[in-house]
């Protein structure tokens, strides 16, 4: 293990030869310390990462990175672009799987029981791990369509002919599940008395909202949002974090942000990846916005890097 | 402050010269357009209008064109207007030029009857001074001075009478003679071109804006000569065929419409013949060609971009497909014939047709299905894996949906060539020359059930069956002396039924492209 000059001096004293982590190019930023980022969550853990390595080809994204996710709160993943924060968020449904290049190591438990296992239900998986993306990306179907898609796919609502003519079909389950889904995502008073027109119609911040119905209406655990106010308007985004405050009481949230605004106002606490795909500091909200231990991290906070 | 002026964002004093313009682009449109009826007989050069032949008027026209627009670029260059041009017309326009006056030069030479080496010399003596003319002075010269006297000179030769409606020119190594009731529209219409081009430049004041108009106009121009192009197409088919398409129409009495031509057979009993058995046959045709290759082009669509790992296998694919696609339909047609024929009760048939019609389709819907599906944003894909949806349940409610629109736009297209086709049906589906109407094949009602393999038959598909570009071309090269009173209008209705045919199923599949854009964004 090399170490080559360290970039900030003050942190010298502290460090001991075995905890510093040196980058694949030789360059050592800055240690990262294993203290920093195990953070005892408090409550249950629903997800516990452990050591989970992510290559693309000959790109390390992700080194080495483990962290315990507790269940109904708001874990905040921020970072520079190309830290690896939307790499680590993608491994916990396997959605990282629909890239070929990705190879990735390392456990992901889900209530203990490890995703990355042979033989587990991608289908299952994703049922119980929702994912709602960067840019609104509803279905050009109608907004009942939309919300009653995942159900209808995975066969908890028959509709259609063959259903009708076997007496199965459901239309007032369906309709009741569309409404409970769009309350849950706050759209149902916007949209209730226009189910059948097509979701694109709908504002950014409506389409969003959308995205998080449909996302609800398969009944997950465990929602990831991967930057999912950033194409909004300021209000349209402080719409979707008093959501995520909401959703947070009946779910798990993991979303990642590059607003550290947004970060400190939503989540329990946050988790700082910097550049090379390392997560440096994991901890209460509060505790890294005011006082994070690592100095890269204060000056990413600050303002004065990345 | 000169800067201050230079750059004024609004110029004065230009309205009548910006008039004067106007009304020149105006004038050069009319008289391309009149150029353009008279080159498909819509017009005719010869007839005086007003005492005045029109050859002659349009003469006068192009004339007072040009010098209008060499005026326009004087009166820039001299400084009595405000405008922007540019320090040259630029290379292409020059290249442009050269070419032209080399070609004028040449003619002219050659008509006045130089030898070859001196007409050479006169076209290069008449490029190279287009070239100087067009580089080297300031652009608002260099853009109309070539351009007008081009004009100038035809509206000369016009005027004049030397190019008329009596004028002919032997070419004596192409063995054709070419007449002046080509000659005037050509030149009328290439003059007024540049005459419009120019003018449109002095419009704009030349400079960007001008070269924006003039770009503008040269568009326009062209595309109105390519649409009456279409339509004149279009409208001679309709005229030479619709006396016999409704030969015999009525409506009213015991049928309410009776249309003989549509539904009669062309039998010697028969008051009106028809083409009844070669529409079906067409019809037919077309509908298992269809069948056949929509889901097999589709299916195998969905397989290269969604399942097939993109690298030398889709590519070999990819070119196979384009190669397939430019194959002649006569090759086809051979195919059908040596291999298709033998399986199906050795004789032509519906159904042999069908499939070689199958066969030439199959490319274009899978080349389009392909682009339509890659075209879909893969953020539906995503939405859909990250509900846990499979992705054999994505393709079918998401990404097919989404891709109808672009699946539909590749079948009119085949549709369109293979209802037309006529090398694949001669050699594969047959059929008489002048069918009776008992000769068309039943499809539907010919189904028949029977006890041993393979239990269902229908006799209608293998018999040989007319089609209208088949029976178009049987009965040209027959002569046209069949049993049938007066086979020429016999022929020319059935040329429009054809057309008419391949339009209603181009408007089948613009209406359903138009149903499912709808669906996907309202």
């Amino acid at each position: 293990m090399s170490q080559t000059d360290p970039v900030d001096a003050t942190d010298e004293m502290n460090r001991t030869a075995g905890q510093t982590i040196s980058t694949t190019d030789g360059e050592t930023a800055e240690e990262t310390r294993s203290e920093w980022v195990d953070y005892d969550t408090g409550g249950k853990t629903k997800l516990a990462v452990k050591d989970l390595d992510v290559h693309y080809s000959d790109d390390h994204a992700l080194k080495d990175v483990s962290m315990d996710i507790p269940e109904q709160s708001v874990t905040a993943l921020i970072g520079p672009s190309g830290c690896g924060k939307s790499t680590f968020l993608r491994c916990l449904n396997r959605m990282n799987d629909r890239i070929r290049s990705a190879s990735i190591n390392g456990t992901v438990e889900l209530d203990g029981e490890d995703i990355y296992q042979d033989g587990i239900d991608l289908v299952e998986l994703r049922k119980r791990v929702g994912m709602v993306f960067q840019s609104p990306n509803p279905f050009p179907k109608s907004i009942r369509a939309n919300v009653s898609y995942g159900p209808r796919k995975h066969g908890d609502i028959e509709t259609g002919l063959l259903a009708r003519l076997t007496g199965r079909a459901d239309p007032e389950s369906e309709e009741e599940l569309v409404k409970r889904s769009l309350e849950r995502a706050a759209l149902w008073e916007e949209v209730s008395d226009r189910l059948e027109d097509n979701a694109l119609g709908l504002s950014g911040g409506q389409q969003q909202r959308l995205c998080i119905a449909r996302c609800l209406a398969v009944d997950p655990e465990i929602i990831l949002m991967d930057e999912p106010a950033s194409a909004l308007d300021p209000i349209a985004t402080s719409k979707i974090e008093d959501l995520i405050e909401d959703l947070a009481q009946d779910y798990t949230v993991v979303v990642v942000t590059h607003s550290m605004q947004q970060a400190a106002r939503v989540s329990d606490q946050t988790a700082v990846f910097l550049t090379g795909g390392e997560l440096v500091e994991y901890d209460n909200t509060e505790k890294i916005f005011e006082d994070p231990e690592s100095q890269r991290v204060e000056d990413y906070i600050s303002g004065k890097f990345g | 402050m000169s800067r201050a002026t230079e750059t004024a964002l609004v110029r004065e004093g230009r309205s009548s010269y910006e008039g004067a313009a106007a009304t020149a682009i105006g004038l050069s449109g009319v008289v391309f357009a009149v150029g353009l009826g008279t080159l498909v007989d819509v017009l005719k050069i010869t007839p005086p209008a007003a005492g005045v032949q029109l050859s002659t008027a349009m003469g006068i026209a192009l004339l007072s064109l040009g010098v209008g627009v060499i005026g326009f670029g004087l009166a820039s260059r001299l400084g009595y207007v405000d405008t922007r041009p540019q320090p040259s017309a630029g290379i292409v326009a020059a290249v442009a030029f050269t070419c032209v006056w080399f070609a004028i030069g040449a003619l002219v030479a050659g008509a006045i009857g130089l030898g070859t080496v001196s007409w050479m010399a006169v076209g290069l003596v008449a490029g190279a001074v287009a070239f100087a003319v067009t580089a080297f002075p300031r652009e608002d010269i260099g853009s109309t001075l070539p351009a007008g006297s081009v004009a100038v000179l035809g509206g000369v030769a016009l005027a004049t009478g030397v190019i008329g409606p009596g004028w002919e020119w032997v070419l004596v190594s192409y063995n054709a003679t070419l007449f002046g009731d080509t000659a005037v529209p050509v030149v009328v219409m290439f003059a007024s071109l540049l005459t419009g081009w120019a003018a449109a430049k002095a419009y704009g004041g030349f400079g960007a804006r001008g070269r924006n108009v003039g770009a503008y106009v040269l568009i326009y121009l062209i595309v109105l000569s390519i649409l009456s192009v279409l339509v004149g197409l279009v409208a001679f088919v309709v005229v030479k065929g619709l006396p016999g398409l409704f030969h015999g129409f009525s409506i009213g009495g015991e049928q309410v419409i009776s249309w003989p031509f549509l539904t009669n057979g062309a039998s010697l009993l028969a008051d009106v013949a028809g083409v009844f058995p070669a529409l079906v046959g067409t019809v037919w045709l077309v509908i298992g060609a269809v069948l056949f290759a929509v889901p097999t082009g589709v299916g195998a669509a969905v397989f290269l971009s969604e399942y097939a790992e993109q690298g030398r296998f889709t590519q070999v694919v990819e070119v196979a497909t384009n190669g397939l696609w430019s194959t002649p339909s006569i090759v086809f047609g051979l195919f059908g014939a040596a291999f298709l024929i033998p399986r199906f009760g050795n004789n032509k048939s519906l159904i042999a047709g069908m499939l070689t019609l199958g066969f030439m389709l199959l490319p274009l819907v899978l080349i389009t299905s392909r682009e339509a599906i890659l075209a879909v944003p893969d953020e539906y894909r995503d939405a859909s894996a990250a509900l846990g949806v499979s992705k054999w349940k994505t393709i079918r409610s998401v990404v097919l949906p989404a891709a109808v629109p672009g699946i539909t736009t590749g079948v009119i297209l085949g549709v369109g060539r293979i209802a037309g086709e006529t090398a694949p049906i001669l050699l594969t589906t047959g059929g008489g020359v002048l069918p009776g109407k008992s000769a068309a094949p039943s499809v539907l009602g010919g189904f028949q059930v029977s006890a041993s393999p393979p239990f269902v038959t229908n006799p209608s598909l293998l018999e040989a069956t007319s089609a209208l570009p088949y029976q178009l071309y049987a009965l040209i090269t027959a002569g046209l002396s069949g049993n049938i009173e007066a086979p020429q209008q016999f022929a020319w209705g059935l040329a429009l039924t054809l057309l008419l045919v391949v339009l209603v199923f181009y408007a089948i599949g613009i209406a359903t492209r138009y149903y499912f854009r709808k669906k996907l964004h309202q």
